[in-house]
């Protein structure tokens, strides 16, 4: 039996195609401005990876942000309950999830009995968020995966204080005026929006084993900063992108029956 | 005698040159991360397109956020004397300027004369910027330059409450899923950006005649939201409202050329 998750997020589209409990297909779109029509595109582009087809599939449940405009779904659930189905399916000890998105943050905490004991969702600032980064990013006229990957050999982070994205990114050109390495203020960025991050999280309580998902827990810098700041390792999530696990939750939930049906 | 005016801003560099008191030519390019490059690239085509060399200026004036690092300006002047001096320049009725920036929104005020008074500027925030401006319509999926026109055609304009740039991208991204009119968020769009202009324009005390100059005076949707909410016309410039800094640089360069042994 075919069963699939759809995660509409508010920058990207992501969806899972699985068979039973094996993963067949995973995408991820990014898109601009239509997220209706990003749905559409990211499922056919799994279900086609996947070798099936719509009609193949038993039942598809939507998350995110946009979960109730997922026009193929068969139902919606909350984001939060499909990365916890997810994570805990991964790696069974972890206790406390950060996802970082595009533009939101979560984080939760999940009981020995695998329910969720407490959470803290915010999206209300961008500060800590891939919208920060993409932002910084594009100002350093460079591509976010390769300054993420190029900055880590960094020794000197400059310190970058402005929580206002429009007003760090000022920060940052004046960096770039003064003549500082880029890898540098990279860097500095990294290790504040971890610092955010840190900040977040300890809204709630910080048990191990902790996991970072969403597509900022491929950052390799900021996930690197991350650990510094908490003083601890992130779980490993057995090498799944973080960035599908919403819609790999969601089709987990759908193979198990919606909750609450 | 030739002098130039070069604008470094943190979106867009301009350059003006002048001789004898009119204007030669302008140009306006994308600010790259590096202010020098983007200074020198856009003065290098200015010039080459009036057939000059950086030898006939005699006296070029920089301002805006890079002005002190130009290493081809033998002077600068800050931002708010340069948009002083180009708006009065242009427009000797104006009393108070808008200038609608980049990455910053400055209100400014000038005495009968014509002459600099008092200015405010926002630093905390940068909403009523055209940073701002970009983000939002980049979250709607416009080019920035369409949300005027589009705007115009709007006939239930969304209302849009938070200051904040990031969080109305959010509030603008739902209005998206929920299929609103792309001309009805655009008006929305830049009725709130009018708003946090105005809103420091009052703080400063607004005199008559009022205008706006940067990128963001382009901009249809706002102005007419400007003019309904004071009630009053806009000043018309003749000239592009985002060169406006850098005529006032030109302006003054040629002011100083006329004084030798000039530094400030």
């Amino acid at each position: 039996m075919i069963y699939a998750g759809c995660d509409l997020g508010i920058l990207s589209a992501k969806a899972a195609v699985i068979r039973n409990g094996d993963v067949l297909a995973f995408e991820i779109l990014p898109y601009r401005n239509l997220p209706r029509q990003a749905a559409v595109e990211v499922m056919d582009k799994a279900l086609a990876a996947a070798g099936v087809t719509r009609e193949d599939v038993e039942y598809c449940l939507a998350t995110g942000f946009g979960k109730k405009a997922v026009a193929h779904a068969d139902g919606a659930v909350p984001h939060i309950m499909c990365l916890q189905r997810a994570v805990l399916g991964l790696n069974p000890g972890v206790r406390t999830v950060i996802d970082v998105g595009g533009h939101s943050f979560t984080a939760f905490n999940i009981g020995d009995n695998g329910k969720i004991t407490e959470s803290s969702i915010t999206d209300m600032c961008a500060a800590g968020t891939g919208k920060y980064l993409e932002v910084m990013a594009s100002a350093l006229e460079m591509p976010v995966e390769e300054l993420s990957q190029a900055s880590l050999k960094s020794k000197n982070p400059l310190p970058v204080t402005s929580q206002c994205v429009i007003l760090a990114e000022s920060d940052l050109i004046t960096y770039v005026n003064d003549g500082h390495d880029e890898l540098d203020i990279f860097a500095g960025i990294a290790s504040s929006v971890a610092a955010k991050i840190v900040g977040l999280v300890k809204r709630i309580s910080v048990n191990e084993e902790i996991a970072m998902t969403g597509g900022v827990a491929k950052n390799g810098i900021v996930a690197r900063e991350l650990e510094r700041g908490l003083g601890l390792k992130l779980a490993n999530l057995g090498g799944v992108d973080p960035q599908v696990l919403g819609a790999y939750g969601a089709a987990l939930l759908a193979r198990e029956g919606e909750p609450g049906l | 005698m030739i002098a130039a005016g070069c604008d470094v801003g943190a979106l867009t560099t301009k350059a003006v040159v002048m001789n004898d008191g009119a204007i030669l030519g302008y140009e306006i390019a994308r600010s790259r991360a590096r202010a020098v490059l983007s200074a020198t690239g856009v003065m290098d085509r200015l010039l080459g397109r009036l057939d000059l060399s950086w030898d006939d200026i005699q006296h070029c004036v920089s301002t805006g956020y890079g002005r002190n690092i130009m290493p081809f300006a033998r002077s600068d002047v800050s931002e708010i004397s340069a948009h002083a001096r180009g708006a009065a320049w242009l427009a000797p009725g104006v009393r108070t300027i808008i200038d609608g920036g980049g990455q910053d929104c400055k209100a400014i005020r000038l005495d009968e004369k014509g002459t600099l008074e008092d200015f405010r500027m926002n630093t905390k925030c940068a909403a009523g910027t055209g940073r701002a401006l970009e983000l939002m319509a980049d979250s709607l999926g416009v080019d920035v330059s369409q949300l005027g026109p589009l705007s115009l055609e709007a006939t239930d304009p969304v209302v849009l409450q938070n200051p904040c740039c990031i969080i109305t991208e959010i509030e603008i991204r739902h209005l998206v899923l929920e299929e609103v009119d792309s001309a009805n968020i655009a008006a929305g769009i830049n009725d709130i950006t009018a708003r946090r202009m105005l809103g420091l324009a009052r703080n400063l005390g607004i005199r008559h005649d009022v205008a706006v100059t940067g990128g963001i005076a382009k901009n249809a949707g706002i102005v007419s939201c400007l003019e309904r909410a004071l009630g009053a016309e806009l000043v018309k410039f003749s000239e592009d409202p985002q060169i406006i800094g850098a005529l006032g640089a030109a302006l003054i360069a040629a002011d100083r050329a006329g004084r030798p042994g000039h530094h400030e």
